[in-house]
């Protein structure tokens, strides 16, 4: 079982907390540098990468000067991907969440849903807070994971904190040390 | 074990087909459920595009999804709505010019990827979608099992029965009797099982 991201919106649809255990992205400037080093550096020989090279020398030159372009601000791109893809899980989940409750009836909850390379984990509480956890293809359901997140660690560090807002307004008084370390440690105990 | 219903989408998000088999889902009316297809179609998209390991695929992905990473941009992933990846690859063929390989020039566009199976409290979603584009929806219980075989049948007969008969206009609503009295006892088969 693997877990690859984690979020939860409040009732104003805004995505006050996200976590990713995925490997850090190595965005593409960071890749297409790599490729373009090895195919001038080791030109003849056999190269180790897993790609065949690239026939075109253009391509090359093209990516290089792309990485130059880009390599400026790395990490606020990167932010702003994950940003983006915070409101693209939620307005899915919208959706979905949406048209379930005009299939099943008022009283049905949507569960899940899979595709062909990742799982998604939708829970719902009553107050409208949604937790969203994307996960490998084979993991059952985790319904009741997102549940005991909500009750142990939401609940216990971040409602019952007198420090935290009642609204959590860009994300405030969710990032607390306990919240992050329990949370931590739920997932890497599943894992 | 039931099937309460099917539903088919064309390729521009249209319903072209819709029948309930068994009692289970609300009662929704034609234009709610033109909606919703046409939202399922949307949110199948956009499914396909939230897949987490992109970047880690699309670095080990074969040439035609490296070229189409260099010269566009790493969100244009193949694999997206099967016209939307075909569309890419024939822009990044024309922008590559004469350097084509053979190779590249044949490899198949990845096969559709979004939304499989949706799950709720009260019934399951599978879809499966063409290599076309065309979306077939099967609403069952939570325990029906084998719904990959039945979707397959019901495929089958679409092709026999719909795709073959030729008063039938791509891309309209389906009206063949034949599909309706086939997908209608052999439906009913399961669902008596």
């Amino acid at each position: 079982m693997v877990v690859y991201s984690f979020y939860i919106f409040d009732r104003h649809t805004e995505c006050i907390y996200s976590k990713s255990w995925l490997p850090p992205a190595p965005t593409a400037s960071s890749s297409s540098s790599t490729a373009a080093a090895t195919t001038t550096t080791a030109p003849g020989g056999p190269t180790s990468d897993t790609h065949p090279p690239l026939p075109l020398s253009t391509t090359t030159a093209a990516a290089a000067a792309g990485t130059s372009g880009r390599r400026s601000a790395p990490t606020a791109s990167a932010s702003s991907a994950a940003d983006n893809d915070a409101k693209l899980i939620f307005g899915t989940v919208f959706s979905l969440r949406n048209m379930v409750r005009k299939l099943g009836g008022e009283d049905d909850a949507f569960v899940s849903y899979r595709t062909a390379n990742y799982k998604l984990h939708y829970y719902e509480t009553a107050s409208n807070l949604r937790l969203v956890m994307l996960t490998d293809t084979a993991t059952l359901s985790m319904r009741n994971v997102l549940h005991q997140i909500y009750i142990n660690l939401w609940v216990e560090y971040v409602v019952k904190n007198p420090l935290s807002p009642v609204e959590h307004k860009g994300g405030a008084g969710v990032r607390n040390e306990l919240f992050e370390l329990g949370l931590e440690q739920f997932i890497r105990g599943l894992m | 074990m039931t099937i309460f219903a099917l539903i088919i989408i064309n390729k521009a998000g249209g319903l072209i087909y819709n029948r309930t088999f068994h009692e289970g889902l609300n009662k929704v009316s034609t234009n709610d459920l033109l909606v919703l297809a046409g939202t399922f179609h949307g949110v199948h998209a956009i499914t396909a595009r939230l897949n987490p390991l992109k970047h880690l695929q699309g670095a080990g992905g074969g040439p035609g999804n490296r070229n189409s990473t260099s010269s566009t941009a790493p969100s244009a992933h193949p694999g997206g709505s099967s016209s939307n990846s075909a569309a890419a690859g024939g822009g990044g063929g024309g922008s590559a010019g004469s350097g084509m390989s053979a190779q590249q020039l044949y490899q198949r566009p990845d096969p559709p990827s979004g939304l499989e199976v949706l799950e709720t409290e009260n019934f399951r979603m599978q879809c499966f979608a063409t290599l076309t584009g065309t979306k077939f929806l099967l609403f069952t219980d939570t325990t029906q099992a084998n719904v990959d075989l039945t979707m397959r049948r019901v495929y089958d007969m679409y092709a026999d029965y719909v795709m073959k008969n030729p008063f039938y206009q791509l891309e309209m609503p389906v009206r063949c009797d034949m599909f309706d009295r086939k997908l209608g006892s052999y439906i009913r088969e399961i669902n008596n099982r």
